[in-house]
């Protein structure tokens, strides 16, 4: 009886392990049809070939706002850019990104970092200190005192080359729902140096009509700090100012007089020391979400988070202090006339360099709307509130309408609005006073608005039939962008684009 | 700020409410125009306002760094 019933238990529980077994089995079923799919499933090239981008462009500014002059001084600034990328597939799921730039500036503003013209400069910095002798790198007998905000000097600061290095790798998924990137860049120019690297994340879902990604980067940034020239003597020479640069030159008082350089009411700065941080190190994280809204209609939401530590203001950018006498080098009945772009032959000596807080929080949130309208006309649309610890805030809207003339042919007009209120440590020149903390003159920090104006073409051949050797042309896009802020700086800008597929 | 915050969260989230597009589909999403990013070739005007302006950022690209600007 007690053997029946254990016979029987024991049947009961082959039975509920085979009930398990077959629930089991029916679970995974999908799983096991969905991995067969999936791997039998023909899985299309990330990237099906090495793809080239060109691009190029040529920038011109003018206006009369010069941070290195301290608000005031010409703004005449030209820049040269060219980035080649290089997109190579290493299987079907990676790709191999390499990005080369260069960009060659000359400028009025900077040129002014040693205003009085010097002719012959060596550039050699051979003293003991740890700054770069870029704005003091003359010798006695070819400086002169002959200088304005308003003249470009011929100093060997007037130019510079920035150029990057930047390395990206991506590996997508097998079924191109997820894709992983990491990337490192390196960047330098004359009196900056920047390492950076960081690592991407992106899921897509919903039938790949949603999207959400995740980047970080971190930058590690240091300078070679460059300085006003006379700043840069005055404490090299020992504070001295019958040594060094200021040996034989007159220094005017505000009544055009002569000083006493050995007296008591003499020009100095207002600190003996200039930049005791060199390192300026950008950690931030964004994170962005695209969805398609439609069959002709798409939306993409970015939020960006920014922390920079260091020394974030620029070594370069003098300020003027109301509440200290003023200085200067160069022809006494100028003074008067100092402010106005027709002086040519005075210059004022400064008061100290820019000082700003050695962190800043960012915020900016942004937003892509854009809508196929009809086979002919596409509207993109973007819009960006921004909002940092120093005080600024500021509104982007941008407007692109794209209309395509042929099969090949597509003319984009483009309209920006921009506006930002100004940092809590901007006032213009001569309006800072020597008791403030932090303080900056540099006009891309004031309260303005701007407007920028575009038009573009692009040609698009999607067969790539030109070449030029195993490259072919798959489009070019050629574009002009004139940008005019209520502060009177006005620029125009001329950019070109070329990809090439490799054959 | 957080009001405009939770505006677009909230304006997101109930895009996701919408009928997925198919792949077959998507045939006007795919057009070229409707990239939801910058054209490659605007790199350098994007750079020209990183300079000159104090906001960067929340564009999809680089949003901070690795130059002497803001």
């Amino acid at each position: 009886m007690e053997e029946n019933q254990a016979e029987g238990v024991v049947v009961i529980n082959k039975e509920e392990r085979m009930k398990k077994i077959i629930v089991l089995v029916a679970l995974f079923i999908p799983f096991i049809g969905f991995s067969q799919t999936t791997t039998n499933e023909y899985k299309k090239r990330v990237l099906e070939t090495a793809e080239v981008d060109i691009v190029t462009s040529f920038y011109s500014q003018d206006g009369d706002n010069a941070s290195v002059t301290g608000g005031i001084g010409t703004e005449k600034l030209t820049d040269l850019a060219t980035s080649f990328t290089v997109s190579i597939p290493l299987n079907d799921d990676d790709i191999l990104s390499v990005d080369a730039t260069i960009s060659a500036y000359t400028s009025a503003s900077s040129s002014n970092l040693d205003p009085f013209d010097v002719s012959g400069a060596s550039g050699d910095d051979d003293d003991d200190d740890d700054d770069d002798d870029r704005s003091s790198n003359f010798t006695k007998s070819t400086a002169t005192n002959v200088a304005s905000p308003w003249v470009e000097s011929s100093g060997a600061s007037k130019g510079d080359v920035w150029k990057s290095l930047n390395i990206s790798y991506s590996h997508s998924s097998d079924d191109r729902n997820t894709i992983l990137g990491a990337n490192a860049s390196f960047a330098s120019e004359y009196d900056y140096t920047s390492i950076g690297f960081g690592g991407s994340f992106a899921k897509l879902f919903n039938e790949k009509n949603t999207e959400l990604s995740l980047k970080a980067n971190i930058y590690l940034d240091s300078w070679s700090p460059a300085y006003p020239t006379e700043l840069d003597s005055y404490l090299d020479d020992n504070q001295n100012l019958n040594d060094g640069h200021f040996e034989g030159i007159d220094i005017l008082d505000q009544n055009g007089d002569i000083i006493n350089k050995t007296g008591t009411t003499v020009w100095s700065p207002l600190k003996n020391k200039l930049i005791d941080e060199t390192s300026r190190n950008t950690y931030s994280v964004s994170v962005s979400f695209s969805q398609i809204l439609s069959k002709k209609s798409q939306l993409s939401l970015f939020f960006d988070l920014i922390q920079q530590d260091g020394w974030l203001g620029n070594p370069m950018q003098r300020v003027y202090f109301s509440d200290r006498d003023n200085y200067y080098v160069g022809n006494a009945s100028s003074i008067p006339n100092y402010t106005s772009s027709s002086n040519d032959d005075v210059f004022q000596l400064a008061d100290d360099i820019e000082r700003l807080p050695n962190s800043r929080l960012k915020l900016p949130i942004g937003a892509r709307f854009n809508q196929y309208i009809n086979e002919k006309v596409t509207l993109r649309t973007y819009y960006r509130y921004y909002y940092d610890d120093w005080g600024i805030n500021s509104h982007t809207v941008n407007i692109e309408l794209p209309v395509k003339i042929s099969d090949s042919f597509t003319f984009y007009p483009s309209y920006r609005y921009y506006t930002q209120t100004a940092a809590d440590y901007f006032a213009p020149f001569e309006q800072h006073t020597s008791t403030e903390e932090f303080y900056t003159s540099d006009y891309d920090l004031s309260e303005f608005n701007a407007n920028q104006f575009g038009v573009g073409f692009s040609y698009t051949d999607i067969f790539a039939k030109r070449h030029i050797w195993k490259l072919g042309l798959k489009s070019i896009d050629l574009k002009y962008d004139y940008y005019e802020r209520n502060t009177g700086l006005n620029a125009g800008i001329i950019s070109a684009g070329f990809k090439f597929v490799m054959d | 700020m957080i009001k405009k915050i939770s505006f677009l969260l909230l304006l997101g989230s109930l895009s996701t409410s919408c009928v997925a597009v198919k792949e077959y589909e998507k045939v006007y999403i795919n057009d070229p125009d409707m990239l939801l990013a910058d054209k490659k070739s605007n790199r350098f005007v994007t750079s020209f306002q990183v300079y000159r302006e104090a906001a960067s950022g929340a564009n999809g690209g680089k949003s901070g760094g690795g130059c002497g600007c803001n």
